[in-house]
């Protein structure tokens, strides 16, 4: 296998050019992602602010509540519904200065596996995704917990985040692939990805509301939750990564 | 390597055996859930609720409990719920097809069967949320069966408003295709999802009990009924969708 | 009427109704249906009259 994987292919002229393996696809592909956002900022600077905004949004919302109003049992929700809004918006921007620049045509003349592409997609936006939520949970507990006391479990809240970030990434790579080539694009994708997610949303905002409240059993909760986010994921991205090939080269 | 024949595989088209007998399938269906809303109404036992203090004698049968009319919806709202999944399900399989073979025959077929199971899920709805608005007072609440259905409805929602929003049509039933067959696959785990994750806000629904046999007989004749209907009318509009298609061939071709 | 037996058939009247509208707009919504096919079915039809039209023109012509 080994062998095959590095074989070289003899050209015409008797040039020798070595394959690069599927990993070092992956890698470069990824690399090309995260060097462009190294340099311009965009999707991070961007995503950051709208999250920003939609706290200060939440501020405006929950101004006129009581204050005795449980908001540790609410800010699960609010937090997920940060990060479906700010996913979206970071969603759309990812292919659209692909296309923009005819970046992804030139990828799609490389003879490779198209699943590759899928891969370091949804990657490069798994990792814009998790950067923007390390500023923007501590940013919600400063805005709106600091007043109360999360329960101890508060730091697992870590491990619904992740799971339910990679189902995003892993499912919202594909529908932008598909929205990016439609009128209307930004709207499209929030058309189709609310749905898709819910069952991965209902689940997260389940298990971390779980951990931030920490109630009696949460355990049990918090890991049915995780499982059923868990299946969620393996299922799309499998089926994303199947399906990819007819979409990009469509 | 011997030349294999290529088998060209057969296209579904109007005028084939289903359409020959989708006219009789379509009268059967009507009888049948004819017979089905006579039977849910004047034959199936009633469903019982909550005690009442004392007892009666309706009917030769000593009758304690609260009689309910409202679950006669019922004999109704399951049969066009698991019609719809059926429908979702061709159109999951002619999606596959479609990206199978190119062949733009099974996009409409696929599109076709999504419109069937738009038109099936509203009807649960409908049917569904009078129940509910009825026996918990409430037009909508969050519980896993509404909740799961909502989602189903607006994923087929998206789908035609995707393939609105493209012109070309090679990549309409592409993108069409992929959406339909993650949308077959969202939607059990939707189902699980909402069901399995204890909710700590909404009150448990207590299911109803199992059904008794005259409920199960009076239930099969609707299920039958409806299903029927909802193949004669996957066939009627098939037929239609097709010579709209040729005429627009003809269009094109009458240009040149 | 006895107030037991008033009591079992109490919420027969108030669910008339949602019942009756359950099913009456479970046909509606299936009729609708029927009669965007028909509509679709007319138009294809006319237009193939007036597509035979044009083909009998160029014939002639």
């Amino acid at each position: 296998m080994a062998a095959r994987k590095e074989a070289a292919i003899r050209t015409a002229g008797g040039v020798a050019i070595k394959r690069p393996s599927t990993f070092q696809q992956y890698k470069t592909l990824l690399r090309k992602d995260l060097e462009q956002e190294f340099r311009t900022k965009e999707m991070l600077t961007s995503m950051g602010i709208y999250a920003l905004l939609v706290l200060v949004v939440y501020g405006a919302a929950l101004a006129q509540t009581s204050s005795t109003l449980d908001i540790l049992q609410m800010s699960g929700g609010l937090l997920w519904a940060l990060i479906v809004f700010t996913s979206l918006l970071g969603l759309n921007r990812s292919f659209a200065h692909e296309k923009e620049q005819g970046c992804l045509e030139g990828i799609l003349l490389v003879p490779m596996d198209r699943s590759v592409v899928f891969l370091a997609k949804s990657t490069s936006n798994l990792l814009f995704l998790l950067a923007v939520e390390v500023i923007a949970v501590p940013l919600f507990y400063f805005f709106f917990l600091t007043t109360t006391t999360p329960s101890e479990s508060f730091w697992l809240l870590a491990v619904p985040l992740v799971v339910g970030t990679v189902g995003v990434a892993g499912i919202g790579t594909l529908l932008s692939t598909i929205t990016v080539n439609t009128r209307g694009k930004d709207v499209m994708l929030a058309v189709l990805f609310i749905p898709l997610v819910f069952p991965l949303l209902y689940a997260c905002v389940s298990a971390t509301s779980a951990a931030i409240v920490g109630a009696e059993g949460y355990a049990d909760v918090l890991l049915t939750s995780l499982a059923l986010a868990g299946g969620y994921d393996v299922i799309m991205i499998l089926a994303s990564w199947v399906l990819y090939d007819f979409v990009i080269s469509a | 390597m011997t030349e294999v024949t290529k088998k060209t595989p057969k296209l579904p088209e109007a005028g084939q055996w289903p359409d020959r007998i989708a006219p009789a399938v379509l009268v059967v269906g009507i009888v049948l859930s004819t017979i089905g809303f006579l039977l849910a109404f004047l034959w199936a036992s009633p469903v019982n609720g909550a005690g009442v203090n004392g007892a009666e004698m309706i009917g030769g049968q000593m009758v304690t409990n609260v009689v309910l009319l409202s679950q006669k919806i019922f004999y109704f709202h399951m049969p066009v719920a698991i019609t719809s999944f059926v429908a979702l399900g061709f159109a999951g399989y002619y999606a596959v097809r479609f990206l199978m073979t190119r062949n733009r025959r099974f996009d409409t077929c696929s599109k076709i069967a999504m419109e069937i199971a738009l038109l099936f899920v509203a009807c649960t709805m409908i049917t569904g949320d009078l129940w509910t608005r009825f026996e918990w007072g409430v037009w909508w609440t969050w519980d896993p069966r509404l909740t799961t259905y909502l989602i189903l409805m607006l994923i087929i929602i998206a789908y035609f408003i995707l393939r609105n929003a493209i012109d070309e049509p090679e990549r309409r039933a592409t993108f069409g295709a992929v959406l339909s067959i993650i949308a077959l696959i969202d939607v059990p785990i939707c189902f699980m999802v909402t069901r399995l994750i204890p909710s700590s806000i909404h009150p448990v629904v207590v299911r109803e009990g199992g059904m008794s046999g005259d409920m199960g007989i009076t239930l099969m004749f609707c299920l039958a009924g409806i299903a029927m209907i909802g193949f004669a009318l996957y066939r009627l509009r098939f037929r239609q969708v097709r010579l709209t298609e040729r005429v627009e061939v003809l269009k094109e071709q009458l240009e040149d | 009427m006895n107030p037991i037996l008033t009591e079992i058939y109490s919420t027969i009247v108030p669910s008339m109704p949602f019942i009756i509208g359950a099913y009456v707009l479970m046909w509606v919504a299936l009729l609708v249906y029927v009669l965007i096919i028909m509509v679709g079915y007319k138009k294809a039809e006319a237009q193939m009259a007036v597509l035979e039209e044009a083909v009998a023109e160029r014939r002639a012509d």
